[in-house]
């Protein structure tokens, strides 16, 4: 399958250029940083809060664990925006990329997940503990599952890309 | 300031100091003391924290000290015994941070935590004596031989010796065994993240609320989350020293990493400030709404700091690797 013109066009970009090429501290690896503290946010919140619903921790009182939320949603802000200056970046080496449509797969699965756990779980203040519990529990067990596929795919990127950069296949 | 003299400066940590905390520990296993039984579990948790510099400034006192005059297969031996004895330093730390936890609830750790103390502790104060041995044998050669040159001798070993060597790695091939697949390292790397995770989301979530974020929580539940962030701890430290051993040039001249592993180190003065003083009685009684006493809420927010710093220096080893090439 051909590799579409548009990538190309992307990498020779001024911005695509600079995150790439700056040798400045606020440059790729500054974004890559704040792409790995998004997930810390996202994933180490929305964990505890799959663990608590999975009896980690039983004592701790779980609606309040709402307020985690807020937290989960400003990791995922700075991952989606974090996670299109590095696309920016490198967009051949991501989109020819299978792992890269497994990541995002998974990231899909989990931010769905989320979402139910944070409307049908801790959205409705009228439910008890126990209802919560036996509401959240088999989202919960997916939550862990799909956010582990998420970080594990994402750390395969590196390890499985076709390309470098556009009419530069990787391995060549 | 120097590989080697940093090296210098921490190795006797390990040696001594498991000596020190069996020392402490056979006598209150003997006189059936808790008070006792709880510093030695307190000096194993440090001395194997600072194990770990100890530990990696040898492979940057190694690159500096090559060359006529210091004998390879010396200081292969002292890299296979320090290879070995680490990984008992590790278990003997980890055990004695699970008997501290179980102290806290029932005021005495399992029995079984304590025979496995008594065991590990053993063998590490052993292998550790081993590991400055073979040290020691490398720059101090005149004690065996006569000789001021340790170049062209000859590695022999005491029946000791011998016998421990059969469960010694050999540097190159652990090293190999770590790189020689990319999806090993990919599995390595992924769970140093999921160690990442855990320790954010226990430790940071504990640091926030102390801090008056999240004041609905009581304290004292949350605490109870700790385990899982020790886990990830753990996690990253065998995964981190696995990946080290691996890769060593990747990492002994990077300043971000020597930063990093400070940043630890002031972590773990941060968690005796945190443990050994009131602040931990003082936040653990703390119910829904209730502020923290401002002692505490300091050193909550150095946690984050230092964890925020870790992540950042460990996310710039890799563009900075070479440093420190050539400084020295």
């Amino acid at each position: 399958m051909a590799v579409p013109e548009i990538f190309n066009t992307i990498e020779q970009s001024g911005i695509s250029r600079w995150l790439r090429e700056s040798q400045s501290i606020f440059g790729f690896y500054f974004i890559l940083l704040f792409h790995t503290i998004g997930m810390s946010l996202v994933v180490g919140a929305n964990a505890v809060v799959d663990l608590r619903i999975l009896g980690v921790a039983s004592d701790i009182p779980l609606q309040p664990l709402k307020r985690l939320f807020a937290i989960m949603w400003v990791g995922l802000g700075i991952n989606v925006a974090t996670g299109l200056l590095l696309l920016t970046a490198y967009p051949t080496k991501a989109l020819t990329n299978p792992d890269f449509y497994v990541k995002l797969s998974f990231i899909g699965l989990a931010v769905y997940t989320m979402w139910r756990l944070n409307n049908e779980v801790f959205g409705d203040s009228s439910l008890s503990e126990a209802a919560m519990i036996a509401k959240g529990k088999v989202m919960a067990r997916w939550s862990l599952i799909f956010w582990l596929g998420a970080v594990g795919a994402g750390r395969l990127l590196s390890e499985t890309s076709r390309y470098f950069f556009y009419g530069h296949p990787a391995g060549g | 300031m120097n590989y080697a003299h940093l090296h210098l400066l921490l190795n006797h940590i390990p040696v001594i100091g498991s000596i020190v905390g069996l020392g402490l520990f056979l006598i209150s296993f003997f006189g059936k003391n808790q008070d006792l039984r709880r510093a030695s579990y307190i000096i194993f948790a440090a001395v194997a924290l600072f194990t770990i510099p100890a530990f990696l400034s040898g492979f940057g006192a190694q690159q500096m000290i090559k060359g006529p005059g210091v004998s390879d297969d010396l200081v292969r031996r002292h890299e296979s015994s320090a290879l070995l004895s680490i990984w008992f330093m590790m278990a003997t730390g980890t055990l004695a941070l699970i008997g501290l936890w179980q102290a806290q609830k029932t005021s005495h750790p399992s029995r079984w935590n304590v025979a496995a103390v008594l065991i590990f502790s053993l063998l590490t104060a052993g292998l550790m004596a081993r590991t400055g041995n073979t040290g020691g044998d490398i720059r101090h050669p005149e004690d065996q031989t006569g000789k001021a040159s340790s170049g062209d001798r000859i590695v022999t070993e005491g029946p000791v010796g011998a016998f421990l060597r059969n469960f010694e790695p050999d540097p190159d091939k652990f090293s190999d065994a770590m790189t020689f697949s990319k999806w090993w390292w990919t599995f390595m790397m992924a769970m140093h993240f999921i160690g990442l995770i855990l320790i954010v989301g226990t430790v940071g979530l504990l640091d926030i609320r102390i801090m008056g974020f999240l004041k609905q929580l009581p304290v004292a539940p949350l605490h109870r989350l700790l385990p899982w962030g020790l886990a990830g701890l753990g996690i990253n430290i065998a995964t981190g020293l696995m990946a080290f051993a691996g890769r060593p040039d990747n990492y002994i001249f990077s300043i971000a990493f020597w930063l990093k592993m400070l940043a630890l180190m002031l972590l773990g003065l941060n968690a005796v400030a945190f443990y050994l003083t009131d602040i931990f009685g003082e936040v653990e009684s703390l119910k829904a709404g209730d502020d923290a006493p401002i002692s505490a809420k300091l050193v909550a927010a150095s946690s984050l700091i230092l964890w925020f710093a870790v992540i950042t220096l460990g996310r710039y080893i890799q563009p900075l690797t070479d440093t420190l090439l050539g400084t020295n």
